[in-house]
């Protein structure tokens, strides 16, 4: 097996995980946790996604909610100071890419033919 | 918000604002593959599978561009606000429009592979160890991957169960996947971009993503320069007569939390700044019946106790508030989210 197709078998076996928590959680799981979700079931299959991709941490939260361990003061924690690093480091990250990039390029405008567009003055002949 | 869940809640607003980018996405595409072929790509003759390939890529990338450009420039002028209010299904579009470049890529270049397609597409190129032909695919399949989670976590179910800073990490792998489409894209088709018409196109939306986001920084510094409190055990705010009924004053305490003080009725309030839901400034909204409303999403709290109208349960912090003389004063140690505060009346001959 190549690292592509172990890649790809890797995918395959999450996905198959995944199919199967999502059966479980999204037709008894979910009713047990969040009140607003009993007697809502169209909504669910716009999860299945969702937990295919991210199975583990739906364990994860799952087993909180069961054990009453979700610490539901620490549900509010405003992450938003993390935009000046965002608003720094992205301006920077787009610069080096685009600059790496077009470093690499093997041929320039500049590289083009030059196109006379009106006919030489008498005077310079 | 908390009640029965549905598939998608839609409004007269989404509705509008659906309408809007399906037909900026329709009209993209046309224009690209109909209208100015020539202008955007390809001197040399591409057949109609790349050429529509090509239309949905820069299109994904386009509409990714205009999305991350909503959120800096509403932190710089109010009045991009809506754009911010559905940003949501423009994502989920984003996504299925990457999805279909994708496929239209791997369909077309893998599709006479001696190997299954996807496995040639991993193992096509695989010269990691230098920049000159380094293979790109690997930068847009990060990107692809992170748009297909952020769309499959979008619904309302997954910001609860999840809690909002979960959420909200999660949604940060916006600004790496967008950085991995600018790379997908420079060392892509920029290396034998030969029309200059898409060069600036693509520069021009990535120079506006880095500088609007750096402008909003910025700014916020100086708003937070401007607000912030030393430390102390009772804060100064404002005074009284700076305060108008309905709105609030916003003081960056010594701890980084912000605080927001309204006055409601001839009585003050205060309760944290930041939306339970995604953070957007609640000082910045205009309290209506007792009840400020995030200019962000339209999340609303009573200012007395941090709560949300039933049948919502969202809950945010509030503060302690006093009067010495005309100065308005907050304990910077905030309640537990949801505790309700008696509002301090404001004397006789103060504001209206």
């Amino acid at each position: 097996m190549n690292q592509a197709e172990a890649i790809l078998m890797g995918l395959r076996i999450w996905g198959s995980i995944g199919a199967v928590v999502a059966a479980i959680f999204l037709t008894i799981g979910m009713d047990r946790i969040d009140e607003d979700a009993r007697e809502a079931y169209i909504f669910r299959p716009l999860l299945i996604p969702g937990v295919l991709v991210i199975w583990p941490l739906v364990l994860w939260r799952w087993y909180l909610y069961e054990g009453g361990r979700d610490q539901w003061a620490r549900r509010y924690d405003p992450p938003r100071r993390a935009h000046f690093a965002v608003g720094w480091l992205l301006p920077i990250g787009i610069c080096l890419i685009i600059l790496a990039g077009l470093s690499q390029r093997q041929t320039w405008p500049a590289d083009l033919a030059p196109v006379q567009l009106s006919a030489p003055a008498e005077v310079s002949q | 918000m908390s009640v029965k869940y549905i598939p998608v809640q839609w409004n007269a607003n989404k509705y509008i604002y659906d309408a809007v980018m399906l037909l900026g996405v329709g009209l993209f595409l046309y224009v690209f593959l109909y209208a100015a072929p020539g202008i955007l790509s390809h001197e040399r003759p591409i057949n109609s599978q790349v050429h529509t390939a090509r239309a949905f890529g820069a299109c994904a990338f386009v509409m990714l561009t205009v999305i991350l450009c909503i959120g800096p420039l509403a932190r710089l002028d109010p009045r991009f606000l809506p754009l911010l209010y559905n940003r949501r299904h423009f994502g989920v579009m984003t996504a299925f429009v990457a999805i279909t470049h994708a496929g239209y890529i791997v369909d077309w270049y893998f599709a006479f592979s001696a190997s299954n397609k996807y496995e040639a597409l991993l193992f096509a190129n695989t010269s990691y160890g230098q920049l000159a032909g380094f293979p790109f695919e690997a930068f847009g399949i990060f990107a692809l991957f992170t748009l297909i989670l952020l769309a499959a976590t979008s619904h309302d179910f997954w910001m609860k169960f999840l809690s909002p800073p979960v959420w909200k990490r999660i949604h940060y792998l916006i600004y790496p996947a967008y950085l991995a489409v600018v790379a997908h894209v420079s060392f892509g088709i920029l290396q034998d971009q030969q029309n200059h018409a898409f060069t600036a196109i693509f520069i021009g939306g990535a120079a506006a993503v880095g500088a609007l986001h750096l402008l909003a920084a910025l700014k916020d510094r100086r708003t937070d320069a401007a607000l912030k409190a030393d430390a102390a055990d009772w804060v100064p705010v404002c005074d009284v007569s700076e305060m108008k009924d309905g709105f609030a004053k916003i003081k960056l305490l010594a701890n980084g939390e912000r605080v927001a003080v309204y006055l409601n009725e001839g009585k003050l309030s205060a309760i944290s700044n930041a939306c339970a839901h995604q953070n957007g400034p609640l000082g910045e909204g205009r309290i209506i019946d007792c009840l400020v409303t995030c200019p962000w999403h339209g999340f609303q709290y009573d200012v007395t106790n941090g709560r949300s109208p039933a049948p919502f349960t969202e809950k945010i912090p509030t503060y302690n508030l006093k009067l010495k003389g005309t100065a308005v004063l907050v304990h910077p140690q905030a309640n537990v989210p949801g505790t309700y505060v008696e509002p301090v009346p404001v004397p006789q001959g103060g504001p209206s």
